[in-house]
């Protein structure tokens, strides 16, 4: 089990002697218990000691790295089982399939369509990750070729999937130095394997069908000197993976099975129902998902539900509150007061740039709350837009007293009155309608 | 490695439905809930059901709805005909949206639209009655008794407008939807509310509110976890089936700006993604509005 600061500290040596760049024990005890700290740091512990809090202070998932460059993808570091006890740390690399098989042009535009493809929201560019090289050819030499057309894995990382050792070699010679993932050890290439991943330095998945068989393959690999490991329970069904990646997750936070405190990876590709085995894979534990091609409705939401459940539960994705000039205004430009939830001001700023009308955005902070939220919560108040107006010097930026307020706001619209001396003009609810409402209604 | 195996309070089990032999007139009647683990995870596969929405008065339904089922859309009966027949619902949701229209009082139609359409469909229907406060008494006493003996579930009860629902529901017998906006106390607070208006806690379904992908459904599926951890760990007042209607799903941004080609499969990318994702956080039903996404849920859930 994961030890508590108290138990941590009661192993040190209690000097406060601040090399470990901690005021104190009690500091670095507290980094220690929250995954946040490497033992090695204090140097005065006994090889002892620091086995025992090594074992138990490690992040329970090992962080484990696919690629190399920007755009390269990390997996693990996870705490928890549910996202609401702490955020997930590392959205799951999506990683799209092309054969060796296949006619070449065919797989240089799948690799050109996931460099491209990006998918705006609030304020990030959300990305497909990399690319799937399989071995179905039986020819060694056509996988390489294939690996060589995706990249070889120096601009986008890759996993090479093959059953073969010969095929493996081949492609490692091209693609060894960028870090692919090599997939998959199993019961009986585990031993070349391990050894050709041990050469380039790369990780390595294992696959097995029973958490027991991946620990123990994970245990040998390890032991050969391969520590950068994934899980590939080999699902039979989603179901299987859904209960099976549960059951991973548990025994590796609750360090009940240390062997299987590494990220999963999921192969989508033997369901028919893509959309709902990556859902699964992003909701239920993977650090790796291998994809077919996808169609680019399915693209954006599946980006986007990745993006949603990766994000911190407890901080909304916020933007500083101020005053935000769109389109050049000038000083006779509309004032529009909104919220400081990041979502909300994209989703403005997305109409209100597409509509090229020159304003001001007056962001108070709401801490993060959508403008429905923030008034029904209580947290947009008259008092924070007087503020606001005052704090952002907006009576010195333009040469009217007009605020207009979201339509969801309109209950507030007396108090601010009130409260700012400006004359508040109640905007649509929905930003799709704005562009509309201010050439009808906005004059300075 | 399952949860199933480790004996454990339950999620209760809901009828929604009544075939001849239960008092009504429905071929099929279900039982929700009964979950003693982590969705997903037990040998048993949970009762899991995906219900289309059917409007009386169509204008509130999303253009994109619209625009597929065409006319369809004018008559609420075919409509429910069609939603089990062609596209495949287990339940059907019929949603009293005229009732959103200002100056409401055709209350008369109620009664008429709920026995055409509980005649046009032999699935179970949840209902949608009112969504004004001073509405509220009239219409769910209609569907109510309009539905009576064919164990509805009604909706909805929030937590200032609950006592007319569960008045009809407790009248007519039939079970409640109880909405909370995504919050795990709130959903707790409002079932207490509800049993001791009487309705006992195998009639309450909890819809804690779920919000568009992209749009808040993080906080909604979050709630939807913690709900289930609640009833695992034996807190009796959260021990109810989930409802899920992302309903919002349909009028978000990348919905609406699709191109004509293109409208119809973003809207089941969207929705596919918000319902199915609904379901792995513990939903029992899940409500969806493009008749194209219940056959899509049906395949993912059978793999
Ligand atoms: C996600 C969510 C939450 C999250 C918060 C997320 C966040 N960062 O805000 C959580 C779970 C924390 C939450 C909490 C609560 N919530 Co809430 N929540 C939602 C949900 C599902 C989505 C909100 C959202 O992200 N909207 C998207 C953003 C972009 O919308 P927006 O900011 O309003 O911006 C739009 C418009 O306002 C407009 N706009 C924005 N700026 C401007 C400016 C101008 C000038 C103009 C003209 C227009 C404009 O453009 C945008 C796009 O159209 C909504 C349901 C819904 N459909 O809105 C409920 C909802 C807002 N919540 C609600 C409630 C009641 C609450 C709580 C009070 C419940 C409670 N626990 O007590 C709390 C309050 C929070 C607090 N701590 O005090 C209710 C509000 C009911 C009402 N009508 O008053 C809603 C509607 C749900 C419901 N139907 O019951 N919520
Ligand atoms: S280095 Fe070790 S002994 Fe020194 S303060 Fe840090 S934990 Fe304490």
């Amino acid at each position: 089990m994961a030890m508590k600061a108290l138990d941590i500290y009661k192993l040190l040596p209690k000097t406060n002697c601040k090399r470990c760049g901690y005021p104190t024990c009690l500091a670095f005890a507290m980094k220690l218990a929250a995954g946040k700290a490497e033992v090695e740091a204090c140097p005065d512990l006994d090889p002892g000691t620091k086995a025992l809090l090594g074992g138990a202070t490690r992040p329970p998932v090992r962080l484990v790295g696919v690629g190399v460059g920007e755009r390269s993808v990390a997996a693990g570091e996870e705490f928890v089982l549910f996202r609401h006890e702490k955020a997930f740390s590392h959205p799951p690399g999506i990683m799209v399939q092309v054969s060796d098989t296949w006619p070449e042009e065919r797989v240089r535009s799948i690799v050109e369509t996931v460099r491209e493809t990006v998918v705006h929201r609030v304020g990030m560019d959300l990305v497909l990750t990399g690319v799937a090289v399989r071995n179905e050819s039986r020819s060694p030499g056509r996988f390489a070729e294939a690996v060589a057309l995706a990249g070889g894995g120096s601009t986008l990382p890759l996993v090479l999937i093959a059953g073969d050792l010969a095929a493996h070699e081949a492609a490692l010679a091209v693609a060894g130095h960028y870090r692919p993932l090599v997939h998959a050890a199993t019961e009986e290439n585990r031993e070349d394997l391990a050894r050709l991943a041990k050469r380039y330095g790369c990780p390595l998945a294992v696959r097995a069908a029973s958490p027991a068989g991946l620990a123990a393959l994970t245990a040998e690999c390890a032991a050969a000197g391969v520590v950068d490991l994934m899980l590939d329970p080999a699902p039979r069904s989603l179901q299987d993976y859904i209960a099976m990646a549960t059951g991973i997750r548990k025994a590796a936070i609750g360090r009940t099975e240390p062997a299987l405190g590494y990220p999963i990876y999921f192969d989508t590709t033997p369901f028919r129902e893509t959309d709902a085995a990556l859902a699964a894979g992003i909701l239920k534990y993977a650090g790796v998902i291998v994809v077919p091609p996808l169609p680019p409705a399915t693209v954006a939401a599946g980006l986007t539900l990745r993006q949603n459940i990766y994000t911190d539960p407890q901080k909304p994705i916020q933007v500083t509150p101020g005053l935000y000039p769109v389109n050049e205004p000038g000083r006779d430009a509309p004032v529009l007061l909104t919220v400081n939830f990041s979502l909300t001001y994209f989703t403005l700023l997305g109409y209100l740039e597409a509509s090229r009308i020159p304003c001001y955005l007056l962001i108070v902070d709401t801490e993060g709350l959508s403008v429905l939220t923030a008034v029904a919560g209580g947290k947009l108040t008259e008092t924070l837009v007087a503020d606001s107006l005052r704090n952002f010097g907006v009576g010195e930026t333009v040469d009217h007293r007009l605020l207009v307020i979201p339509g969801y706001a309109a209950p507030l619209s007396g108090k601010i009155e009130d409260a700012t001396g400006w004359k508040v003009m109640v905007g649509p609810r929905d930003a799709a309608e704005l562009a509309g409402y201010l050439e009808k209604e906005w004059r300075a | 490695m399952t949860d199933s195996s480790e004996p454990g309070p339950a999620v209760r089990e809901v009828r929604l439905g009544a075939t001849r032999a239960e008092g009504g007139t429905r071929e099929v009647s279900y039982v929700i809930g009964g979950d003693r683990g982590l969705p997903f995870t037990g040998n048993r596969p949970d009762r899991l059901l995906v219900a289309l929405e059917v409007c009386d008065d169509p204008q509130f339904s999303p253009p994109v709805v619209r625009d597929y089922v065409g006319d369809l859309a004018n008559n609420p009966d075919e409509w429910a005909r069609a939603a089990e027949r062609t596209y495949g619902a287990d339940i059907i949701r019929l949603n009293f949206t005229s009732t959103k229209q200002r100056g409401f009082d055709a209350f008369s139609e109620i009664a008429p639209t709920m026995e055409r359409v509980l005649a046009a469909t032999a699935r179970p229907l949840i209902v949608e009655g009112s969504s004004e406060p001073e509405l509220d008494s009239e219409v769910f006493r209609r569907c109510g008794e309009a539905g009576e003996g064919e164990r509805l579930l009604l909706g909805t009860a929030e937590a200032d407008r609950y006592r007319s629902v569960a008045a009809a529901a407790l009248a007519y017998d039939h079970a409640v939807i109880a909405q909370s906006p995504i919050d795990i106390n709130l959903a707790k607070q409002l079932n207490i509310l509800l049993r001791e208006t009487g309705i006992p806690g195998d009639r309450i379904v909890i819809d804690p509110y779920t919000g568009a992908l992209g749009y808040g459904f993080e906080y909604s599926y979050s709630v939807m976890e913690r709900i289930r951890l609640a009833a695992l760990a034996g807190d009796a007042d959260l021990a109810m089936p989930v409802i899920s209607a992302p309903a919002d799903t349909l009028t978000v941004r990348e919905v609406r700006e699709a191109t004509p080609a293109e409208q119809d499969a973003i809207a089941v990318a969207w929705e596919f993604y918000t319902a199915y994702a609904s379901f792995v956080a513990g939903a029992s039903i899940v409500c969806v509005r493009h008749p194209l996404t219940v056959k899509r849920l049906h395949e993912a859930l059978e793999v």
